[in-house]
């Protein structure tokens, strides 16, 4: 347990300190309202990271690049079905979550039955949606607005603590009991360190992947949704900033794309981390490019830390230098599923 | 090509059909042929000299980043910066004061240069740190990106007339951009001979069995890095002979084209199986379809969502495909 926790103390940590880093530079950069307006944006960040925490744990490759489509869609089939009325909200939610599902179900196929690489599978399925959502909205020019009452869940407050950081929280407290102590989170987790152990030891592995990937999609239009509240309309490109920042969140919360892992409370922490850092430089006025430069960089590094301490746990599990081979393995896509003939 | 492409319908060439599909080629070939047959449909004047050089002009750039995702996948690796790369190396030549550095050429040299500078940083980065391929690039992609944004915030500079008048010419009456593209093909045909490209295929199908053969996998992981890059110069140069300036985002759809030539082309991303004769399959397929949206008149609302539909159809022709072969 304390080995579960050190990774997501230690990025808490580094929030802390490029807050700190914030207010000795820029003061002000520490008030309440400031930390609360991070913990939103950090929300939906943690939420786009569970997506991918979910697929990458189920392993074989995993990645879901359609999350930023099935959120748009997520976020404009909602607005179309509330059309502005917080009567509608409830059944507009269920529809936008019930679509995303269907996308990411499709996707599940695609790759679970179909064997094609997530990468490629979900960027295609992302292209046909977002092109579906394009064509939908110029035949039928649908209602882009959020009812008073998503606007509400999306940006304000209850008692000092964002409505969306709530939502965060009990999810994210869901997903880490899903995850991680469930039997359908064993079930996960073991199909994507070893799907033929999986398999052999009675797990359905094609299920297990497609209903992993139904619950990324799912999820992101969830977020596509509650994002429409937070923004106040939905607009097509809504997701899209979240396509790449949920994979860099969820490598640096400790998910590692071999699968088998689903650490969540490191990916939530590292949504938290990110958003600090992004909101610090531009405070800063580090321009988009600076930013791009220094989140590459953190990226690098942080996959650089990782592949020291798994270099160096071996070598005290071993008691001898590591082997200096690259992990070629880690570059295999699909490599683990046993192909048919 | 539509010669090839023909094939199937043949009956002589009923032979040759089990051997395309061997290749994984096969079903790549098949698409080159329907896009062609659409192709030629729309635009009757298709194989008129100036529409096909106009096209080769168009898709060069293309083949070139296809054929390098290609070389890369061989290896059993990703580069998810190719497109960063291309756009990266475009602001540098277009912010060069081009007579001071020796003309067209002194621009294209450096180019090269910086080309291979990426290359190097990813290959070190994958194969000697032994990150994995697929983050770590997405990671330099990023940088490449910002440092392309530090040179030129918004689209602008001026690339020399001199580079894009000689890419629209000839040379012995042949058209430049093919025959870049059969210089570089020409390379890889020569290297995949050679002991180095016969290394990044075996490097790619069976990295275990390499090590043991001898080979040195980090060393041939890094090779595979620096000839891409080489052609991802080639590709850049090929792009901003047409645009002529400057512009952070120039490259920006190609890393995605690219990942979808390479699978069209039957090459398997588990590295070691194709050529990147897929790819440079694959890469005009990809540029076809754009073609026979753009000529059908489609209305622009539909044009994303036809191109998303054509591609996964072709992923899952790809798929059936190379599951009956296998």
């Amino acid at each position: 347990m304390t080995r579960q926790l050190t990774r997501p103390l230690a990025l808490v940590g580094v929030a802390i300190l490029l807050l700190l880093v914030g207010q000795a530079l820029l003061p002000g950069f520490l008030s309440l309202g400031q930390i609360g307006n991070q913990l939103k944006i950090a929300a939906f960040l943690g939420l786009f990271g569970l997506c991918q925490t979910i697929v990458i744990a189920a392993g074989g490759q995993g990645l879901d690049l359609s999350v930023g489509a099935s959120a748009t869609l997520g976020g404009i089939l909602g607005a179309a079905l509330m059309q502005g009325s917080n009567g509608l909200t409830a059944p507009a939610l269920l529809a936008a979550v019930a679509a995303g599902g269907l996308v990411g179900v499709i996707n599940g196929i695609g790759i679970a039955l179909m064997r094609i690489p997530p990468l490629v599978a979900t960027l295609a399925i992302a292209s046909v949606v977002d092109g579906g959502t394009i064509l939908g909205v110029s035949i039928a020019h649908p209602a882009n607005s959020a009812s008073p009452v998503l606007v509400a869940i999306g940006g304000w407050a209850s008692a000092g603590v964002p409505n969306i950081v709530i939502v965060w929280a009990i999810l994210g407290a869901l997903a880490i009991w899903l995850l991680s102590a469930s039997a359908w989170g064993k079930r996960l987790t073991a199909t994507g360190a070893n799907p033929v152990a999986s398999l052999l030891s009675g797990n359905h592995v094609t299920a297990i992947r497609i209903a992993a990937y139904g619950l990324s999609g799912a999820l992101a239009a969830f977020a596509g949704f509650l994002l429409t509240g937070y923004v106040g309309q939905a607009f097509f490109g809504l997701g899209d900033p979240y396509i790449l920042t949920s994979v860099v969140v969820a490598v640096i919360g400790g998910a590692t794309l071999a699968g088998g892992r689903a650490p969540y409370a490191g990916v939530a922490a590292a949504a938290i981390m990110m958003t600090v850092l992004v909101s610090l430089l531009t405070a800063l006025a580090i321009g988009e490019a600076g930013r791009q430069i220094i989140f590459g960089l953190v990226l690098l590094g942080f996959l650089a830390l990782d592949r020291m301490m798994k270099g160096s746990l071996r070598m005290a599990m071993i008691g001898r230098r590591p082997n200096p081979a690259p992990p070629i393995a880690a570059a295999s896509s699909a490599a683990d599923t046993p192909r048919g003939g | 090509m539509s010669a090839a492409g023909g094939l199937p319908r043949t009956g002589s060439a009923l032979a040759i059909w089990p051997a395309l599909r061997r290749s994984g080629l096969g079903p790549g070939l098949l698409m080159l042929a329907v896009v062609t047959g659409l192709n030629i449909a729309l635009q009757p004047d298709f194989f008129s000299g100036a529409s096909l050089s106009g096209n080769i002009a168009t898709f060069a750039p293309t083949i070139l980043i296809c054929v390098a995702q290609a070389v890369i996948v061989l290896s059993r690796e990703l580069d998810l910066s190719l497109g960063a790369g291309v756009s990266l190396i475009n602001c540098v030549m277009a912010s060069l004061p081009q007579d001071k550095v020796g003309g067209p050429l002194g621009v294209m040299a450096i180019a090269i240069l910086v080309a291979i500078l990426l290359g190097a940083v990813n290959g070190l980065l994958v194969a000697y740190a032994g990150l994995p391929s697929l983050v770590a690039t997405f990671a330099t992609g990023a940088i490449w990106f910002g440092l392309a944004l530090t040179i030129m915030p918004q689209p602008g500079g001026v690339i020399s007339d001199a580079i894009g008048d000689r890419y629209a010419g000839t040379l012995m009456g042949i058209p430049v951009p093919l025959l870049i593209i059969a210089v570089a093909m020409t390379g890889w045909a020569i290297l995949a001979r050679h002991r180095s490209g016969r290394r990044i295929m075996a490097v790619g199908s069976n990295p275990q069995a390499a090590r043991d053969a001898g080979i040195p996998l980090r060393r041939t992981k890094l090779l595979a890095y620096l000839v891409a890059w080489i052609l991802v110069a080639l590709g850049a140069i090929a792009i901003s002979a047409q645009t002529l300036s400057g512009d952070p985002r120039l490259g920006t759809s190609y890393t995605l084209a690219s990942v979808a030539a390479v699978v069209i082309g039957g090459i398997s991303l588990g590295g070691g199986r194709g050529t990147p004769w897929g790819a440079l399959v694959g890469a005009l397929v990809l540029g076809l379809v754009t073609n026979v949206i753009y000529f059908a008149g489609i209305a622009s609302s539909w044009q994303e969502f036809v191109k998303g539909l054509v591609i996964v159809a072709a992923l899952g022709f790809m798929v059936l495909e190379g599951q009956r072969r296998a």
